[in-house]
């Protein structure tokens, strides 16, 4: 679950520079956005993100003890429709998301995501299939192995610093 | 305030933590960055490059970073921030903020501010900044509190605060290795390269004191921040902790 964690925030990271990076080459306008605080939940998966959306900038957190002035609520599945233009209001009426709050603040920031160019439906499929559990797995192993392999302690915490770093970058 | 705080595991007069800390740094100024690098192993800088990637930093933006020391942030927000931006190095201490200048100067970067400033007492405006930073400072600071109240003041609405420090692992395998490594290597190599075992004792023992990951996080929010969420690093050897004030 931790390393679940870890794997999440590398992609909010991302998330917010790629965000970021839209406002200031001028390609989106989140004036509309301003001061508000949108809460983002995928059904199912510890994928919470706060989008917070100020000073013409957005911070993407995944801390969930604040409220938000919106909070929506959808599964993986609906979002990746949300992102594939299906319209909100339609999802809303059959009850396929649930939104607390002001609709339009939180279709603004639909529209922000669609304009984000990092595969965010690539993202989110990789907590709802086998791949994350596999490549856990894999660095799991991973690291015992490291640490079996070395006698040498000075070799253990550099070996530890540089994946875990390396997985944070 | 108390009357008495932590100076690593000794306990001082409140109202001599400062100068004591002033000396560990007088003291390892000159050799602080190889010392860095051989301690860490190189992994502070990949802690920094985290830091700034998670500062959200454009052009034009205001930053001011705390216990700057070397400069190694600073050097890198001046590069997002640019010409119509503004960084400023700061740091309690002459010789370290002395270092940080020689340092820029070496690396041919320029248009870097520096003040000497304790933490506690940051003499700016109300909301100045769009960003501020402390990298590996905070936990020498005796009044942390004042300290992130100070910070919350002057940073703008939209500002973000970044504190990378030492932190607490919940692996306990780690832990074994961090804690026989710090406690028994660290301060030898300190001795070695920086001739001064002492202040490396003091730097391991400051990290052990310094509150771990969730109480430093509600320290942030009870600093006024809105929001903060910390990342950890190296698996909790550090963390980077980020408060927005919105
Ligand atoms: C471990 S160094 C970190 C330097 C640099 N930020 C880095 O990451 O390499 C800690 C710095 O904190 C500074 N410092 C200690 N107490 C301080 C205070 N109360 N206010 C400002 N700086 C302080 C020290 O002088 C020292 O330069």
């Amino acid at each position: 679950m931790q390393l679940f964690a870890i794997f999440w925030r590398k992609q909010t990271v991302i998330l917010e520079r790629t965000l970021n990076r839209l406002i200031i080459n001028g390609e989106v306008d989140i004036s509309a956005l301003n001061g508000k605080t949108i809460g983002f939940s995928l059904q199912d998966l510890p994928l919470d993100v706060h989008f917070i959306c100020t000073n013409d900038r957005v911070f993407v957190l995944s801390v969930t003890d604040k409220l938000t002035d919106v909070n929506v609520k959808l599964t993986p599945t609906v979002f990746i429709y949300l992102l594939h233009g299906k319209d909100l209001t339609e999802l809303l009426i059959q009850d396929k998301i649930s939104i607390h709050g002001d609709v339009k603040t939180a279709q603004l920031l639909v529209d922000l995501l669609k304009e984000v160019d990092i595969d965010l439906e690539e993202m989110t499929s990789k907590y709802t299939g086998d791949t994350i559990a596999n490549q856990l797995v894999k660095l799991t192993k991973k690291f015992n192995l490291t640490d079996i392999q070395s006698n040498n302690p000075l070799e253990i915490i550099k070996n530890w610093m540089s994946t875990f770093v390396n997985q944070s970058n | 305030m108390k009357n008495t705080t932590h100076f690593g595991f000794k306990q001082v007069a409140t109202n001599d933590k400062q100068s004591l800390v002033r000396d560990v740094f007088n003291s390892v100024a000159s050799k602080y960055d190889l010392m860095n690098d051989v301690l860490s192993f190189g992994a502070h800088r990949l802690w920094k490059r985290y830091t700034i990637a998670s500062s959200n930093v454009k052009a034009g933006d205001k930053v001011l970073d705390i216990a700057g020391g070397t400069g190694d942030l600073a050097i890198e927000f001046r590069e997002k921030a640019g010409d119509n931006g503004q960084v400023i190095l700061s740091d309690i201490n002459a010789a370290m903020l002395n270092e940080g200048r020689k340092n820029l100067t070496n690396k041919g970067v320029f248009g870097v501010a520096f003040v000497q400033l304790n933490a506690q007492y940051l003499p700016f405006d109300n909301n100045t900044f769009d960003c501020v930073s402390i990298a590996f400072g905070l936990r020498n600071v005796t009044d942390k509190d004042q300290a992130l109240t100070e910070m919350y003041r002057i940073l703008k609405p939209g500002g973000c605060l970044l504190i990378l420090e030492f932190s607490t692992t919940d692996s306990a395998f780690l832990k074994k290795i961090y804690d026989f490594y710090s406690f028994n290597i660290m301060p030898i190599i300190g001795g070695i390269i920086a001739d001064d075992e002492a202040s490396y004792q003091y730097l391991a023992e400051s990290i052990r004191k310094h509150p771990d990951q969730e109480t430093l996080k509600y320290m942030v929010l009870d600093a006024g921040f809105d929001f903060c969420e910390y990342h950890n690093l190296s698996g909790g050897i550090v963390a980077l902790h980020k408060g927005i004030k919105v």
